[in-house]
């Protein structure tokens, strides 16, 4: 079996005991049960069968701080305790496998090297929620962790840990490994949901909120994978550990996906609250900006995430508030980096092609505007630009953000508004010369 | 805009109201109503696109958006709860500017193409651009065209059903039809493909949409995205001039518009007039397209007299005195009770009262009956089947009962509405339905359970249920002992031996009406058209006094057609209720003593030539009779009959005169419908040609035969008024009866059972005139399961032999998605296939043999 080649800094996690979710990323043969239960794994499970009740679960969870690593941040924990106690109903537990965001390879890394761990997760929140069966909706374009993770749910059916009375303790829990059909919108929760029960993936609207009315109408959790890798971690070493951990609303430690014009793109375990510029710039981490180039840009949290300038970046701190308070997200977690040499409008086009094309469909400002703006934006980056282009581009993303169902509108058009607001010139200059500023171009265009 | 709030589905005093203020005044709402509902009652509009009051909100189009207080963002009023103290605006600076976005968004690639485009006039987009949107567009681009799959067809053009046409470059992917297409129909016939602002709707690969509601389809659309091709091109909206009716194809009586052009004589089509009481809004392709039959070419144009042998035209004098000569001359010879007369149930109450009121009156005669397909009708008034079918019964109440029991009906092909109720029950309040049928049927896929029984012990199911309760606890003690005695047979297994329902499934149903907090059960054609009807009704009358159904909800045999219940309660049955007959002698001063033949008793009777003179107005019994051979041989040894019908039927030709009847469409009539609703239809067009309406009709003979019926008209609508106000509910049995299963009259083991039925896209005989549902389906067939067709080695469209001991026809296979047990269906419709040639009335269940034809 081969691993996709992705530097991570799992011989730092090795020696520090705070990095837990890439302890052992780096062993060949952690995907196994067997050397996966040799490195404690199981135990939180076994430890919470033998005598944790669901609401003690829950509460460790709460207290722990652990936020949601799939963009949004809410608290893992606050989100559990939204599923009704007396419902009649089947409770479910989705882990959102669909990492789709640009930049973002963070979960994959999880479910090849450590899919156990994201089962323990898994296992874990299921019994805090009470649900007995729960699924992994894995992208489909995946094919390595689906193989993995199916493979790793068989070995964890065989092992006991799923399945019939685990245990002994009369506790039963299914899995189910599903594969997405390859829409970026079907990361968002409830598309996730539409599509598991066969649907088109659309995001519905909200309320019903997934926890009170999710998968086939009943309360569902759904988590991402890395929320729920951490889970295991808490339960074994304690809420007050993991709290440590991070800054005070931001804690933990958080797997950043660093790409772009960097010398050591990978994926690095870091604590919430590590400075942005460390993370470029430290030689254990990015190593600096490739060739030696200035910086132009930052996008921390995924493609969806507003830019930041190398000013910005000074106080930028990756932690949900600090990101906040320059103006961005933390969103999942992916730092893309962009050298002197970016030509930011056509960076946009085709962040705005990646936009128009994921666009499901279902609201109007989305479907038809990401399509308006892609051609607005063509216009300019191929010259032909018109007076006016700019305000209207900052008007029609007005008119899309904060208007939509689900965030993928907002995700549209954060990135256009920052990238306007921090580079005007350059978009000036497009559209005054016809051609680009930056010379050259981008390096593979 | 009153009728336009979406109706609470629970009664008001359960749930705690909410007061908010929209654009500065208080309302009141129950909570969980959604802002746009709140506004609603206000009168305030909010404009829409996607929402529809049927459907759950989906919040897409983005258009109904407002501002809320303490809400930094625009919400949408579709799905946004009202919530106590909420400040809700609808006409701020910002909700206007949203608006007008979401119109200069949707028209981006909207192909502008109004001045060809069949829904101008009555646009959505057209209407809220005038009042919303922008005066000029911010696009400079190509706009996006869908020419993929239809490919030189005008504008783009798909056909995507027998009747329906796409248009996907003006659709605005408000998702309206996909979603009312699986939420309120069950059906998976149209989605959406490819995404983002590419994204189209279609019909599934392969399929067409050509399911039974799918005419709705196209109402909803707000663009001219849908269109059928029934209406478009053929008028402007706007020279239309609307007329209120109802359905004459089904006994719910759906509310309709007529669209007509006055100078042209001609309706142009139908569309649904929302009444929540009984329709929703929705309305089944057979009523949408029946009107077509108005308008054909093939209407009678003039009265006919038999005239050596053939069929002549002639005046109406001509016929009338004709017809006052031989009724004359008939009832010298032979005294007056040697006439009969046949009313079909889908004429209106004035024209059904008239007619019996001519027979009883003039011609002294009880031999007057409205039942034209029923095998062995109930003759007495204490009938237990008309017990059960005289029961108080709500469309309406489906939507608040948590168990639904339907026996006996295959839904989809006798109450579409009702149907459509249920689905709705189940899937929007989680109702718990039960289906019992003898083969499985399209409309138990949202059922719990399917119970299928042996064809033909439809009384031991019920008892079952019964036995079940019993041996569960669920009923009183004593109850349950005097039950029991009744009852054949006396234990469960033994009753589930009989008719292969395995006992755990009858238990669950047992225990989910004894659970239920507010039960509908109601049965079908299987059970009406059934010669053991009486039996089945007291066993359902016993389930119902064992488990309480009534003081919990609603039991009834449902009628069948668009005015049974007006004829039965206007006394057009030869032995009407007591009450019935004492109105009457009091209204008349007079009542015939003649014994009352039904029907069959009729037919019967002129095989004697004990009835010489026969009177049918609207009715088909040759070709709705079942047996057609005894309804044949009866008319032929008429000395004179005397047929009034929209077109020539195989009755007809039998006749001696033939009168051109009016339709339902051209002229003012009240309807009952099953609930016992009278509805009045409104004449949309003068009659046709020649043709006379039926109380036209009814009162010139009456006139020749020396008898005037009504001195004015206010005359007959206060006696209908007084007879359709005695109170019908037929009070239920105080003790149980005696219910014990009959011997299996058909030993005949190879044979397949054969049930006669509607075509979903059909009623009665006909509809197969109206073009557009002869595009849906045009000829008979005769539909069985795969398994059986491999059986047989024929698939779809195979023409094969149905022979029964009463005669066979060659119709052609169709290979059903859902049937899998030995049973065969063939609708009724089609006059090319006598299929009643095939039935024996006092059978049962009629059996046939199906071979492959060789030639």
């Amino acid at each position: 079996m081969f691993y996709s080649p992705v530097i991570t800094n799992a011989a730092e996690a090795a020696t520090n005991d705070k990095l837990h979710l890439f302890k052992y990323v780096e062993d060949p043969e952690q995907h196994k049960l067997e050397t996966y239960v040799k490195h404690c794994g199981y135990q939180a499970w076994q430890k919470v069968l033998a005598g944790m009740k669901p609401d003690e679960v829950i509460d460790e969870v709460k207290r722990s701080g652990l936020r949601g690593r799939g963009g949004a941040g809410f608290p893992t924990g606050m989100k559990w305790s939204f599923v009704p106690k007396n419902s009649p109903k089947p409770r479910y537990l989705c882990c959102n496998a669909d990492e789709s965001e640009p930049g973002t390879c963070k979960d994959r890394v999880l479910m090849e090297r450590d899919p156990h761990g994201v089962i323990e997760g898994m296992a874990i929140a299921a019994y805090a929620i009470g649900c007995h069966r729960m699924f992994i909706y894995i992208r489909g374009e995946f094919g390595h962790p689906i193989r993995r993770m199916e493979e790793a749910v068989a070995e964890a059916y065989k092992g006991g840990h799923l399945g019939k009375n685990i245990y002994g303790s009369g506790y039963d829990l299914d899995m189910v490994v599903h594969t997405g059909g390859g829409a970026y919108i079907c990361g968002e929760e409830t598309a996730l949901l539409n599509s598991l029960e066969g649907e088109r993936g659309m995001s519905r609207i909200r309320p019903p909120f997934p926890a009170i009315e999710g998968l086939y109408a009943c309360p569902t959790i759904v988590n991402n994978v890395e929320s729920l890798a951490a889970v295991p971690h808490i339960i074994r070493h304690g809420a007050d550990w993991y709290k440590k951990m991070g800054t005070e609303k931001s804690a933990g430690t958080k797997i950043f996906s660093l790409s772009g014009h960097v010398n050591r793109p990978g994926n690095y375990e870091v604590e919430l609250g590590f400075p942005l510029k460390k993370l470029i710039y430290d030689p254990a981490y990015g190593a600096g900006i490739k060739d030696g180039k200035k910086l132009k840009g930052v996008i921390p949290g995924g493609a969806s995430t507003p830019f930041l300038t190398p000013d910005m970046l000074e106080k930028a701190n990756l932690d949900y508030e600090s990101l906040q308070s320059v103006g961005s997200m933390l969103g999942s977690g992916a730092v893309i980096v962009f050298n002197e040499d970016t030509c930011i409008v056509w960076t946009i086009l085709k962040l705005i092609h990646f936009f128009r094309h994921e666009s499901c469909g279902k609201c109007t400002p989305c479907r038809e505007g990401t399509g308006w703006l892609e051609q607005v934006i063509h216009r300019i980056e191929d010259g032909h630009g018109r007076q006016g282009d700019l305000e209207m581009i900052e008007n029609v993303c007005g008119n899309i953000l904060g208007r939509t169902i689900c965030p993928l509108g907002d995700a549209a058009v954060m990135p256009i508004q920052s990238a306007v607001k921090h580079w005007r010139d350059e978009w000036v200059y497009h559209i005054e010369h016809g051609k680009c500023q930056v010379k050259p171009h981008f390096p593979f265009k | 805009m009153a009728q336009d709030v979406k109706d609470t589905q629970q009664p008001k005093t359960e749930i705690p109201t909410v007061t908010l203020t929209i654009d500065g005044r208080a309302v009141s709402v129950p909570k969980g109503t959604t802002v746009l509902d709140a506004a609603r009652q206000l009168g305030i509009h909010i404009p829409t696109f996607c929402w529809h009051p049927k459907l759950k909100s989906v919040g897409a189009c983005r258009m109904c958006y407002v501002e809320i207080e303490k809400m930094p963002k625009l919400q949408v009023s579709c799905a946004t709860e009202a919530m106590e103290g909420m400040v809700v605006r609808t006409d701020s600076d910002q909700v206007k500017q949203g608006r007008k976005a979401v119109l200069e968004f949707i028209l981006l690639n909207h192909p502008l193409d109004c001045p060809t485009c069949d829904k101008g006039g009555e646009c959505d987009l057209q209407n809220l651009t005038f009042r919303h949107g922008f005066d000029d567009s911010r696009f400079e681009f190509q706009k996006y065209r869908f020419t993929h799959g239809a490919e030189h067809t005008t504008f783009d053009d798909v056909r995507i059903g027998p009747e329906i046409v796409l248009n996907r470059n003006r659709c605005i992917l408000c998702y309206k039809c996909v979603r009312a297409n699986k939420e309120a129909f069950g059906e998976y016939d149209l989605g959406v493909y490819e995404r983002g602002n590419i994204a189209e709707i279609n019909a599934a690969p392969g399929e067409l949409v050509d399911n039974p509601f799918s005419g709705n389809l196209v109402e909803i659309c707000p663009v001219g995205a849908l269109t059928n091709s029934d209406w478009r091109y053929k008028i402007r909206v706007w020279l239309t001039k609307t007329t209120p009716s109802v359905c004459n194809f089904s006994s719910t009586g759906a509310n309709i518009l007529f669209f007509k052009e006055d100078h042209q004589n001609k309706i142009f089509r139908t569309t649904s007039r929302r009444n929540d009481a009984i329709d929703d809004g929705w309305i089944a392709d057979v009523t949408r397209y029946g009107y077509q039959i108005v308008g054909s070419p093939e209407r009678l144009r003039t009265p006919l007299i038999r005239r050596n042998g053939k069929q002549e035209p002639a005046t109406w004098d001509e016929a009338l005195e004709l017809i006052r000569r031989r009724f004359g001359e008939i009832t010298e010879r032979k005294g007056k009770v040697c006439i009969g007369g046949l009313a079909s149930p889908t004429l209106d109450n004035a024209a059904l009262y008239a007619f019996s009121k001519l027979f009883r009156t003039v011609l002294k005669s009880n031999n007057v009956d409205y039942r034209i397909d029923y095998k062995m009708l109930p003759t007495s008034d204490g009938s237990l089947y008309l017990r059960l079918s005289r029961r108080p019964f709500r469309i309406a109440d489906l939507d608040t009962s948590d168990v639904i029991v339907t026996f006996g009906s295959d839904l989809v092909r006798e109450h579409q509405l009702p149907y459509l109720r249920v689905r709705k029950a189940c899937s929007f309040n989680a109702a718990r339905y039960f289906s019992l049928t003898p083969y499985p049927v399209k409309s138990a896929d949202v059922a719990e359970s399917e119970l299928i029984y042996r064809s033909g012990t439809e009384e031991v199911v019920l008892t079952a249920i019964g036995l079940a309760a019993v041996e569960m606890g669920l009923v009183e003690k004593s109850l349950a002992a005097e039950f029991s005695r009744k009852v054949e047979p006396k234990t469960l297994a033994e009753a589930s031996a009989i008719c292969g329902v395995d006992e755990e499934s009858i238990r669950l149903l047992a225990r989910a009406i004894a659970d239920a907090r507010k039960v509908s059960m109601f049965t079908g054609e299987i059970v009406s058209g059934s010669p053991a009807r009486d039996m089945i009704a007291a066993a359902a009358l016993n389930l119902n006094r064992l488990l309480g159904i009534e003081q919990r909800g609603q039991l009834a045999a449902l009628a069948h057609s668009a005015n049974s219940v007006g004829a039965e309660k206007l006394g057009v049955a030869p032995a009407p209720p007591a009450s019935v007959v004492a109105k009457l002698k009091e209204l008349w001063g007079q009542y015939p003593e003649a014994e009352p033949c039904t029907t069959d008793k009729m037919l019967a009777l002129m095989r004697k030539e004990d009835i010489d003179g026969f009177f049918i107005v609207g009715a088909d019994p040759v070709m709705t009779y079942p047996e057609r051979q005894f309804a044949v041989d009866g008319l032929e040894k008429l000395d004179f009959l005397v047929v009034c019908d929209l077109f020539e039927t195989a009755t007809t030709e039998l006749a001696d005169v033939v009168l051109p009847l009016a339709s339902w469409a051209e002229f003012a009539g009240d309807y009952t419908n099953l609930e016992g609703r009278v509805q009045r239809a409104e004449r949309a067009i003068k009659p046709m040609h020649q043709s006379k309406t039926p109380l036209e009709i009814i009162n010139l003979i009456a006139e020749r035969l020396g008898g005037r019926l009504f001195e004015t008209d206010q005359h007959m609508q206060r006696e209908v008024s007084a007879l359709l106000a005695l109170p019908d509910q037929a009070h239920a049995p105080g003790e149980f009866l005696a219910v014990v299963p009959a011997s299996d009259e058909n030993a005949n083991g190879s044979a397949l059972p054969l049930y006669v039925c509607d075509d979903p896209h059909h009623s009665g005989h006909l509809t197969e005139k109206a073009h557009s549902l002869a595009n849906f389906c045009g000829e008979a067939y005769v539909e069985m399961s795969p398994d059986l067709a491999a059986r047989l080695d024929v698939t779809d469209g195979t023409p094969v032999r149905v022979e029964s001991e009463a005669g066979k026809v060659v119709v052609a296979v169709r290979i059903s998605d859902h049937l899998d047990n030995d049973v065969v269906l063939i609708p009724r419709n089609f006059a090319a296939t006598a299929v009643n040639g095939l039935q024996l009335r006092k059978r049962r269940v009629d059996r046939v043999k199906i071979s492959k034809v060789v030639d």
